[in-house]
């Protein structure tokens, strides 16, 4: 064939792409599962997620959650936990348990071939977790070392302070790691309430990917779930998070070889009406690699291997935050570079930009669906942010018929140029100055 | 289960020496495109380390008919995802798109073989240098231990050693580059001799083949490629060195040289690996972080690359806890190992959790992609799951101890990070 080295070449057609179907039913005990049958490999993924974390966690036991989650593997049923682990590595599964803000999860990855030992496995750390002294003693002095240890990474020095600026007095304040003075005070019994309380069958979903059939599904999780019986979940009373004060915060990490900046504020929540118009401006603005503020800080000024902004969201509310970590002598000049970006993206929208990034979004979406555990995530967003089952099915046509106005009013709506909170973390001698001759001497200053 | 390792593929060569292979699999409609350039950090030269992988930068930043900052644009507007990476062996790059883009793909790629040094400007250069350094400040120098891998590798390979020095490079070297070093690193390797191609997804076996002999049938080989010519390393005797860093907790490397990827040894090695620190019930997890309680973590790992490989093996302290105590302790372990041998129980275990992984990683069209095009280019033969998975069953219990006392009775290199001051 001949080309033409001087044109792009154009696109062949339109892809053809079905979205997976997705089926719920629910226990005789009540318990939720949401089902997507996948073929394509011999693999199942189950994943349990309750929506309590660490937004859940008591005040003065900041961590709770996350240690929970780190103990929970820790035996079950007629296992310790040496036993449950040599169980699971013997199958070739793969076990993970996590909790955030807003969630706690178990998931178990198995071939199929290992399908029942691994589900009965996943239902003994759900049903009968063993919670033994021992295991909660050396589990906190893990985590007690790894807060101590998180002190050495200038990221999340950066993210975990600058969670404090926006969330303030509300339940989100806190990094789901938790404080060491809060950890140290955690008894086994916090634990033992904590998911008492928490993950209960009413506040829990089992969602469930893989080569399987619904009938055999069905059969197999009630014979693993039907024993378990909870009482509800304790509800949690949340008030509004007030929105944050413009200032300029300051960090000193001694030596640090780059600055770390956090530049943001409080936003709406995922369930709010303009989501699509805010999800393309953001795409526009720092949310992906073409994007204005990388282009600007990166390719243009090279002070950054990247820089980028994202809307962060929890389950009542949400932020927005640009992240990057800057060449130390650029820190001023990278702060002045990203205000006027958001300031600029109030102004001007171009055409270009707009359909470049629904472009960009649009057509990527099928490889959100790859594996099976970004299915097994995608279904689990479903659960934290109430949205309905048509969300992946309408979010292509959801995301076309947004117009250009309303991006820009979506710039206007939510970057909120009398609310921007600026975090550097740096070396004193050299990022002071330049924050001083920004903000004009008041600089907010915290500890680590 | 086998039946899905056993992927079927087309292999061919162009006339200018690229080594192509095809993988179909049209379970979703898309489409990766996968290449390793035979280069990497060990074909540079002292004072000008880093080259290759500044050189993946400069990859993306344009070619004759592809303007700056268009090669992501293009594939993120097509709705796709791309990159690259530097080893200390080979340069990858590679795209996953909607399968419509394939043609785009290989336009982009083979616009950068064949027509990169047009568009080399100083201007782009120094862009570069800038955004390389700030990569290094941000993922070693502003990084808990992360200058402790260079120091490692420093102390265990002679100066002149393709291993010697880091991917990304000293920073005075990285500061210096100009226009000429970065010319000629191109003529040498990026190359079609040099090269090899997977496409992988969902395509049409006739029309790939026809869009890549278009696309790059005509990109000329400009010079041989240059040989790297050295002597298997050989430490002479045990080191031990000492990095000051702003860290809270010290930590201990061990390293010992050790076989090749793909060497009769390999893996043998990490199955010892495994064995050693790869679950809860492992020997140094158990002893350390359960039994005994005087680690925060461990890990064992066999880093093999085209030359040879090195054995590691990483542990941090509890607070309080001397490095001596776990080095003392990890040592014991090893000649308990030593002693007592394997158990089948250990073996099942550690060969379980590498054959599901294999499985696992069939999920991700570019992974799988990239692992064809790994053993196309260590084996050549791109269809070499099953072939690997046999590598990891065929080892037995007595192996295991065989390559412990073989590689592990040797001279090592000792690294302490150690905090820069107390808090």
């Amino acid at each position: 064939m001949t080309i033409d080295r001087a044109t792009k070449p154009k696109e062949k057609g339109k892809i053809k792409f079905h979205l997976p179907t997705i089926k719920r039913f629910t226990l005789s005990n009540g318990l939720k599962i949401i089902f997507v049958e996948k073929n394509n490999l011999p693999i199942i993924q189950f994943s349990f997620i309750s929506q309590a974390g660490s937004k859940n966690d008591p005040t003065g036991k900041k961590g709770l959650a996350y240690l929970t989650s780190l103990l929970i593997d820790e035996g079950a049923g007629k296992f310790d936990a040496l036993q449950l682990d040599d169980e699971i590595e013997s199958l070739g599964s793969i076990l993970k348990c996590s909790a955030d803000q807003d969630s706690f999860s178990i998931s178990i990855l198995s071939l199929k071939e290992n399908l029942k030992k691994s589900l009965n496995i996943l239902s003994l750390i759900i049903t009968q977790p063993r919670f033994e002294e021992p295991d909660f003693i050396r589990e906190k002095q893990k985590l007690l070392t790894k807060i101590l240890q998180l002190r050495d990474n200038p990221e999340y020095i950066a993210s975990s302070a600058f969670r404090k600026i926006l969330y303030k007095d509300s339940p989100y304040f806190s990094s789901t790691i938790g404080y060491y003075k809060d950890v140290e005070n955690i008894k086994p019994e916090d634990v033992k309430e904590f998911y008492k309380q928490n993950i209960t069958i009413d506040n829990s979903t089992l969602v469930v990917v893989g080569k399987i059939k619904i009938d055999e599904l069905k059969n197999l999780v009630e014979k693993n779930f039907n024993n378990w019986e909870t009482k509800e979940h304790k509800k949690l009373q949340l008030n509004n998070i007030t929105p944050t004060k413009a200032n300029y915060y300051f960090v000193h990490k001694d030596g640090a070889a780059q600055s770390q900046l956090r530049i943001g504020m409080i936003s709406k929540s995922r369930n709010s009406k303009d989501f699509y118009a805010r999800t393309i401006m953001n795409s526009i603005l720092g949310g992906q690699f073409s994007s204005r503020i990388n282009l600007n800080l990166r390719e243009d000024k090279g002070f950054t291997y990247g820089a980028s902004s994202s809307y962060q969201y929890n389950k009542h509310s949400g932020s927005f935050i640009v992240s990057t970590g800057v060449q130390s002598v650029h820190t001023g000049e990278s702060i002045s570079e990203i205000l006027k970006e958001l300031k600029e993206i109030r102004k001007n929208i171009t055409h270009d930009e707009v359909n470049f990034s629904k472009s960009y979004l649009i057509k990527r979406y099928p490889a959100l669906f790859e594996t099976y555990s970004q299915v097994a995530s995608n279904l689990m967003l479903l659960i934290i942010h109430d949205l309905p089952d048509n969300y992946f099915d309408t979010y292509i046509e959801n995301l076309e018929k947004v117009n250009s106005n309303e991006i820009l009013k979506a710039a206007k709506e939510n970057i909120l140029l009398d609310q921007i909170a600026i975090l550097a973390v740096g070396d004193r001698k050299i990022v002071l100055p330049q924050l001083e001759k920004l903000s004009d001497g008041k600089i907010i200053e915290l500890e680590i | 289960m086998i039946n899905v390792l056993n992927i079927e593929y087309e292999k061919f060569k162009l006339n200018n020496n690229l080594d192509v292979v095809l993988y179909q699999d049209k379970s979703l409609p898309i489409v990766a495109v996968n290449i390793w350039y035979k280069v990497g950090s060990a074909n540079e030269q002292k004072g000008k380390t880093g080259l290759a992988h500044l050189f993946e930068h400069m990859m993306f930043q344009g070619s004759e008919h592809v303007p700056k900052e268009m090669h992501f644009r293009y594939i993120q507007e097509a709705g796709g995802t791309l990159n690259g990476s530097t080893s200390i062996d080979r340069t990858n790059f590679y795209e996953s798109v909607p399968s419509t883009n394939l043609e785009m793909v290989l336009w982009l790629e083979s616009d950068r073989m064949g027509y990169f040094l047009p568009a080399l400007s100083q201007e782009k250069l120094d862009n570069q240098i800038g955004v390389v350094s700030n990569e290094r400040r941000q993922n070693y120098e502003n990084q808990p231990y992360g200058l402790a891998w260079e120091k490692l590798f420093s102390t265990l390979y002679p100066e002149n050693y393709p291993y010697h020095w880091p991917t990304i490079g000293w920073m005075k070297d990285i500061e210096n580059y100009n226009l000429e070093d970065v010319k000629k690193f191109f003529n040498a390797f990026y190359s079609p001799q040099n090269a090899s191609l997977v496409i992988g997804g969902n395509f049409e076996f006739a029309e790939a083949k026809d869009l890549v002999e278009s696309y790059f049938g005509n990109i000329i080989n400009k010079t041989e490629i240059p040989k790297l010519n050295v002597k298997p390393p050989k430490l002479t005797e045990s080191n031990k060195v000492i990095l000051k860093d702003d860290v809270q907790l010290p930590r201990l490397y061990l390293a010992w040289i050790s076989d090749k990827a793909y060497g009769n040894d390999d893996a043998k090695l990490d199955i010892l690996a495994d064995i050693l620190t790869g679950s809860k019930n492992s020997r140094l997890y158990k002893k350390l972080l359960i039994d005994k309680q005087i680690a925060q973590d461990v890990s064992a790992f066999q880093y093999s690359g085209n030359l040879n490989g090195a054995f590691i093996i990483v542990a941090t302290p509890k607070p309080g806890v001397k490095l001596d105590v776990l080095k003392k302790e990890i040592f014991n372990q090893i000649n308990f190992l030593l002693k007592s041998g394997i158990t089948k129980g250990e073996l099942r275990r550690s060969v379980n959790s590498y054959k599901s992984s294999f499985i696992y990683s069939l999920q991700n069209l570019d992974n799988l992609a990239n692992q064809i095009n790994n053993y196309n280019c260590f084996l050549n033969e791109p269809n070499s799951f099953i072939y690997d998975i046999g590598r990891y069953e065929k080892v037995t219990g007595k192996d295991v101890i065989s390559v412990t006392e073989k590689y592990l009775n040797n001279n090592f290199v000792e690294l302490n990070v150690m905090p820069n001051k107390k808090n």
